[in-house]
């Protein structure tokens, strides 16, 4: 090792990085490097040391682990000494576990004999540094100690390389970082020919909506096409929820009245009846002509005459201002000030960490989507959350909302679907608020990861009640920071759109060398745009046995089957609880602002003055008030008493929850946390004695889970081929899924395939697709052990028990081994 | 553990309550209040478990009366031996979350039983005289005729009551008989753990065998003895009568060294490492006052203490006070070895402060805990009490003697001013932190009896049981800090401790409630005059009798294992299961202790279905010789939990 250490003769790179790029993607793209590092196509090594130790996090199992540092022109990459090489033919990951992307990195610092210093691209070091760290803007902390018998020059050198190489603080430097990991041909090709996960909603067709309409059993609502070419309003998805007694001609009418026109539209219903909706603040200097009134009311009002709650988001959340300072002040508490290592001592932690307001936002959130609940769960009547633009909080209230009262949001694919829905065709500003480009900073605020925490804070207080895992939040906070996915990096759907269609012409006549030859890498030609992955694509950057950790191994208990007609009302308890507010006279608009219901004169705009005739004759009696303190009692009594502790533990002994009672969080100080497993991964602080621990163990409850699983399986052999025990042919696995699933429907333990709707609509022709594309990917095993069958029944599999890691995969083979060898029963059966 | 067994236990004295049939009424630990107030049958596994007399087996000798559910909801369960003192009607309870509640008052010589029947679920207060520190009549009888009583409980809660002014004037008011019955040692009566009678299916007792336990360590060994020189507690009354020193360190020699260690706290064994050899010794402070005497058999008793371990030619001292502290101490005789006197010796001072800052923090925390949180600041106000900061000390100061031990395989000796609070604390946290002995149940039961009460942590005074001077100054939460660390430490390692969050509670809870006589007295000599083993039940025997409700379902046996926890104070957390439990809007959201053991059950079930059905088709497919479907692929027993 050492010896090659010495060998291994450094060349400088700077000059000609393009030849060498050309070379390496010209003659072997796939090849590995020698001492293990498994580059993309495409991808060349800058510089490499080896013999260096990397710390671990606590979570990774803590101490240090020696292996390469490799700097390549799209990463850090660590190489772990006896890391197991992966199949050469395993489609490539971009990232391994311990590599950092350089756009990710936000700062290099070095650590000599006795100072500390940060390193830019232009400095340079008068001493031989021992310890190298990576500050990352995901706030993770790459810490890398340097052998003492590793030559200086090589050392300077991989710290200048990377300090060079990290994605320099300009506009256009993120082309040439998404050219670096995906501007291959090889990379590009691979991008083109993957297809969607066609088990989540993406919420880009007609189709998609409706069967979001038909999954929440939303009755009187219409998939509307007036926008689909972004003529309405440019902001919002092309397809539009509205009710459907409203015709497009009159609808499209109404887009003049609310700011960049995005009108009230139907995001979710609450299986008691009550519709989410969102919009925009209202546009006041607008003439209401009679018939436009007809229309707003009935748009505002969905299919409900009752009542509508039109809940204000301003003044009571955080602005996005707010957001980036509680940030800033955040990143800074918990990695330290970076440059002079000097953090925060202990003993002023928690004031530091309150003074941030960080939690205050995050609960400030929680609160007003628990209000939102409250709401939503008496019944019909429509809540209309409303923003002045609408692409902020309004995407972060309503998918809290949504996941607090929908179980199939807190599974990792309705998840998914979720933010689709709410975020990325909602037209959250993504690619301003996260500033990618560095190029107008008063937009940022990281909105987004707001929403993350909060829903981290979820699932710390329900843990069981969600599918995915801390491990799923922490993956999508990591990507959020890497500017490669199209997700991320569009402000609408417009934008989205426009951008793959450009590049859907050009890609075919792209020749594969041109962009790497181009001489400007920031430039005007769009042609070298790589295509850009959706983040929902895990298979791209995480190994399957990452992946496997999305989810849980068993969660919830079993909801009773999603019964999503609208009728819900299955607890008693709370009918008597539940105010009669739908009682209310019909058409009444109530204000929802600081915890209080007003019906202020000028909501919606066109009642007040002339305008409102309309409105008075089929209304006669003015929204008396009297309604109101049944609403604010509920609402207090949420805020006050013990009421949502009653709320989900009313049923919850006896085992059978109402799997739509929202999971109303406690808000107390003591019951916020910190998300330490996102936020302190740097913290190298923390330690004072690093032991290495032993090997990481899965977690007992998921070998637990496995356990029982195995147990199900061997329960469906047994009971199933008695009489034929020696033929397990491929129908037999299949009957043995199905039977697993019958008995998992029995018990309360396992999750149940919420998707079901989704499933069931899957046309053949999808489900075959799948299938192919799922066979193609190596490393999903060994296909009879865990075949893609028939898209309901493997789906469901995969939802009860995690996908099989080749370990897994392994173990489940086996046991049809014995079957045809006859091998002697184990002493476990033995009688 | 059968939950049946008092069916036939009719023997009751009093005939006009009724006899049981469903034992499984409410609960009567002190924690009862809190499960009551939410609803009958909470979500936690905790609190659905508190029932504790009807749980127990009951010999139909003892007297025992179970009061029938349904006819009688006005009554709590009684104990043996637990009589009622006194009813009062119509008493108002101020609950700090819920409001003013009126209801009854029943007073026995166990318990405050409150309960209030028009509310819907029915309120109840239950908890035992033992958690009052100090009851009050507050401000003087109103114009209204009221008359109010403050009640200050050591458990983090304070409650309030007021009644009418009584007609009767001669009458006592029914808190001047609570007064009596809560500081029973101030009013010349008995503990209560010396008249309860429950009869347990085990003895408690017998947990702790010194013997057996030395011997689990390897001890006596070639360089450690077990010496009988404080049989008689002469040498020192405040420690066990048996006791581990070096081999070569004769009685003789012993006893001098005794005379230069205060209160003759000598330096022996706690813990010794099973392969390097590396031990824990602890003491307290030598007497070296302001001229720096010096002890030759002291110094010759560190110096084999080193010498015992081949491994090391270093002795760490570590001194758990703040070197002010130390030095202060000179004055009044006391002080710390200098490194001159002790050759390769190395002595390092925790920074952990004394007895009195830690009650003050405690009080400050329960400021800001009780009744009301103020969310908006918070974490300053946490801050500001500095609780969290001592836990971060003492763990920290438990970490370095475990990591000296451990990766140094150097001995350490450990003391504060007299060896019975600080100490203790460091020495049973090193020790949870490298044996996974100690981390199961019974494990930590023996830490608990070795480390704390037969190496006399002076837990009569640092509680004060019975005594109505609750300014005490001798005072202090020291035990609770320590519980509060394994709290931590489970948290940080969940799957590594056998016992589960309710385990830690129901100690401390039974800490104060003078049920059992486990925290009774001061040491292992008055225990044993008191013969407190004879007249008292074990609260061992109450928790091994019905570990299921103790035993963490995660618990994997990670026997070789260090734990070395982050002792960061961002890695701390606030024990808000114990601190603020009274807390209505803190209670934890979900049962994941209850899923798991469900779980695990269900694992059981399958694994015995599995057999079952493979035993048929062994027997069906017998002509097919010895073709098995599905053998068994992995052991099945990798997880290993007990439920």
């Amino acid at each position: 090792m050492l010896t090659g250490a010495k060998t291994f003769k450094v060349r400088q790179m700077e000059p000609d990085m393009k030849e060498r790029m050309l070379s390496q993607s010209g003659d072997s793209a796939r090849s590995r490097d020698l001492v293990g590092l498994r580059c993309l196509p495409g991808e060349c090594v800058l510089q490499r040391v080896l013999m260096v130790r990397k710390k671990l996090t606590s979570r990774e199992g803590r101490g240090w682990l020696s292996g390469t540092l490799f700097c390549t022109h799209f990463r850090v990459a660590f190489v772990p000494q006896d890391c197991p090489n992966p199949p050469d033919n395993a489609d490539p990951v971009l990232l391994g576990d311990h590599d950092v992307a350089l756009a990710s990195i936000e700062k290099v610092v070095v650590v000599g004999p006795n100072r500390t210093k940060l390193v830019t691209p232009s400095s340079s070091l008068k001493f031989t540094p021992e310890e190298l760290l990576l500050y990352c803007r995901d706030m993770r902390v790459v810490c890398v100690l340097f052998d003492r018998l590793t030559p200086d020059s090589q050392v300077l050198q991989m710290t200048y390389t990377i300090a060079k190489s990290y994605q320099p603080l300009k506009p256009g430097s993120v082309l040439s970082f998404q050219n670096a990991a995906l501007g291959s041909v090889e990379m590009k090709q691979l991008l083109s020919n993957r297809s969607r996960d066609s088990h989540m909603n993406w919420f880009e067709s007609v189709q998609d909506w409706e069967q979001e309409l038909e999954r929440c059993g939303a009755v009187g609502w219409r998939v509307s096409t007036v926008n689909e070419r972004f003529e309405m309003a440019t902001s919002l998805p092309r397809f539009v929820v509205v009710p459907q007694r409203v015709l497009d001609t009159e609808l499209k009418k109404s887009f003049a009245h609310f700011s960049e026109g995005r009108i009230p539209r139907w995001s979710w219903r609450h299986p008691r009846g009550a519709d989410l909706l969102r919009m925009s603040s209202f546009q006041n200097n607008i003439y209401h002509e009679k018939d436009d009134i007809r229309n707003l009311e009935l748009i505002l009002f969905g299919g409900h005459s009752s009542l509508c709650v039109v809940v204000e988001l301003g003044e009571e959340l955080p602005s996005p201002l707010d957001i980036q300072l509680a940030h800033s002040r955040l990143r800074a508490l918990c990695l330290g000030d970076v440059s002079s290592s000097v953090s925060v001592p202990d003993d002023k932690w928690l004031s530091t960490l309150e003074s941030t307001h960080w939690l205050h936002c995050t609960r400030l959130c929680l609160r007003k989507a628990s209000e939102v609940c409250c709401l939503l769960r008496t019944g019909h009547l429509t809540v209309a959350l409303q923003e002045a633009e609408d692409r902020d909080m309004g995407c972060l209230v309503s998918s809290l909302v949504q996941l607090m009262c929908d179980p199939h949001s807190r599974t990792q694919l309705g998840f998914q679907g979720l933010v689709q829905k709410e975020w990325v065709t909602g037209g959250h500003r993504f690619c301003s608020r996260l500033n990618y480009h560095r190029d107008s900073d008063k937009d940022e605020a990281p909105v987004f990861l707001l929403f993350l925490d909060c829903v981290w804070q979820l699932w710390a207080q329900f843990p069981s009640r969600f599918q995915f895992t801390e491990d799923f939040l922490l993956a999508l906070h990591d990507s959020v920071h890497l500017p490669l996915f199209s997700t991320f990096l569009s402000n609408s759907q417009r934008e989205r759109l426009k951008r793959t269609q450009h590049l859907g012409q050009l890609y075919t006549r792209v020749e594969g060398w041109r962009d790497l030859t181009l001489e400007s890498r920031d430039g005007c030609d769009p042609g070298c745009d790589p295509p850009l992955p959706p983040v929902w694509d895990w298979d791209l950057q995480y190994s399957q046995e990452r992946q496997a950790g999305f989810t849980q191994p068993v969660a919830s208990p079993a909801p009773v089957q999603p019964l999503l007609n609208g009728n819900l009302n299955t607890c008693t308890a709370l009918a008597q609880n539940t105010l009669r507010i739908t009682d209310t006279i019909p058409g009444s608009v109530f204000l929802l602002s600081r915890g209080s219901f007003t019906c202020p004169p000028h909501l919606p705009p066109w009642r007040s003055g002339h305008g409102s005739a309309v409105y008075r004759k089929s209304h006669r009696r003015a929204p008396s008030s009297e309604n109101v303190p049944g609403l604010e009692r509920l609402l207090k009594a949420w805020a006050q008493a013990e009421f949502p502790h009653s709320l989900t533990t009313h049923l919850g002994s006896q085992g059978l929850l109402d799997p739509y009672e929202p999971l109303l969080p406690l808000l107390m100080g003591p019951c916020m946390g910190l998300w330490r497993q996102c936020y302190l991964r740097g913290a190298i602080h923390a330690q004072a004695f690093s032991h290495p621990l032993a090997p990481p163990q899965p977690h007992p409850v998921e070998r637990l889970a496995q356990e029982v699983q195995h147990l199900w399986t061997r329960l469906a052999q047994v009971s199933k081929n008695p009489s034929s025990p020696e033929s397990p042919t491929c129908t037999d696995e299949r009957r043995v899924h199905g039977n697993l699933n019958q008995n998992v429907n029995n018990s309360t333990f396992l999750f149940p395939a919420s998707t079901n709707h989704q499933t069931h609509k899957t046309t053949p022709h999808t489900a075959c697709t799948n299938q192919q594309s799922s066979n193609s990917l190596p490393l999903q095993g060994a296909p009879a052990s865990c075949p893609p069958v028939r898209g309901n029944d493997s789906h469901k599999s995969t939802f009860l028990f995690r996908t099989a890691s080749p370990s897994e995969t392994r173990s489940k083979e086996r046991p049809r081994a014995p079957q045809t060898k006859s091998k002697p029963p184990g002493p476990h059966t033995s009688s | 553990m059968e939950k049946s067994g008092s069916i036939d236990s009719l023997g009751s004295k009093r005939s006009s309550r009724q006899p049981s049939v469903d034992s499984l009424s409410s609960s009567s630990t002190s924690r009862s209040d809190r499960s009551a107030q939410v609803k009958p049958s909470s979500m936690s596994s905790e609190s659905t478990s508190t029932d504790m007399s009807s749980e127990l087996r009951v010999k139909p000798k003892a007297t025992v009366k179970y009061i029938h559910r349904e006819s009688d909801k006005q009554e709590p369960q009684l104990l043996p031996n637990e009589t009622v003192q006194d009813v009062a009607k119509d008493v108002t309870y101020f609950c700090p979350f819920i409001g003013a509640i009126r209801g009854t008052v029943i007073v026995t010589n166990y318990r405050l039983f409150f309960k209030c029947m028009d509310r819907e679920p029915v309120f109840v207060l239950d908890l035992p005289l033992g958690v009052m520190s100090r009851v009050e009549k507050i401000g003087n009888a109103s114009t209204r005729g009221d008359v109010s009583y403050g009640i200050i409980c050591k458990d983090m809660r304070n409650l309030r009551f007021a009644h009418k002014q009584m007609d009767d004037t001669l009458r006592k008011s029914i808190f001047e008989v609570l007064m009596k019955f809560a500081f029973p040692v101030s009013n010349g009566l008995q503990i209560f753990a010396l008249q309860y009678g429950q009869v347990f299916p085990e003895n408690g007792w017998k947990v702790y065998d010194v013997f057996a336990e030395y011997k689990r360590q390897g001890i006596p060994n070639e360089s450690w003895r077990i010496t009988k020189v404080n049989d008689h507690y002469e040498v020192c009354d405040t420690y066990p009568s048996t006791l581990a020193v070096p081999v070569n360190m004769p009685d003789e020699e012993l006893r001098r060294v005794a005379a230069f260690r205060a209160k003759g706290r000598i330096p022996v064994l706690s813990w010794i490492h099973p392969e390097s050899q590396a031990t824990i010794t602890r003491c307290s402070q030598p007497m070296v006052g302001v001229n720096g005497k010096r002890s030759k058999e002291d110094e010759k008793y560190l110096q084999s203490i080193m010498d015992a371990n081949a491994q090391s030619h270093k002795l760490f001292i570590f001194d758990a006070r703040p070197s002010v502290n130390a030095a202060a101490n000179k004055m009044k005789g006391g002080g710390y070895e200098s490194e001159d006197a002790y050759q390769n010796a190395e002595l390092v001072f925790l920074d952990i402060h004394n007895i009195h800052v830690m009650r003050e923090s405690l009080r400050k925390l329960k400021d800001v805990v009780y009744p009301n949180i103020e969310d908006s600041h918070w974490l300053s106000n946490l801050e500001s009490t500095h609780w969290l900061e001592h836990i971060k000390l003492i763990m920290a100061g438990a970490l370095r003697i475990a990591d000296k031990v451990e990766s140094g395989k150097t001995s350490v000796v450990v003391h504060c001013s007299d060896g019975w609070d600080r100490t203790g604390q460091l020495t049973s946290l090193a020790m949870l932190m490298l044996d996974g002995y100690y981390r199961t149940i019974r494990g930590f039961e023996v830490l608990l009896e070795k480390e704390w009460l037969s190496f006399g942590h002076r837990f009569q005074m640092r509680i004060g049981h019975g005594d109505k001077n609750h300014t005490d100054a001798d005072r202090s939460p020291v035990f609770i800090q320590f519980i509060d660390c394994v709290w931590q430490l489970t948290r940080q390692f969940p799957a590594a401790f056998e016992f589960n969050e309710y385990f830690l509670v129901t100690i401390l809870d039974h800490l104060y409630s003078c049920l059992f006589g486990t925290f009774l007295c001061n040491s292992e000599q008055q225990r044993m005059k008191e013969e407190i083993p004879k007249r008292t039940v074990s609260l061992w025997s109450y928790i091994n009798s019905q570990l299921d409700d103790f035993t963490n379902p995660l618990y994997v046996n990670y026997c070789n294992h260090v734990l070395f926890p982050v002792v960061s104070l961002r890695h701390l957390e606030l024990w808000v299961g114990y601190y603020i439990r009274w807390n209505p809007r803190m209670r934890p959201q979900e049962p994941v202790h209850q899923r798991y053991k469900e779980l695990l059950a269900k694992r059981a079930e399958l694994q015995r279905r599995v057999e079952e059905l493979h035993r048929e088709v062994t027997n069906r497919s017998v002509s097919s010789s010895s073709e098995q479907p599905g053998s068994p692929t992995r052991s099945i027993t990798p997880v290993q939990t007990f439920v």
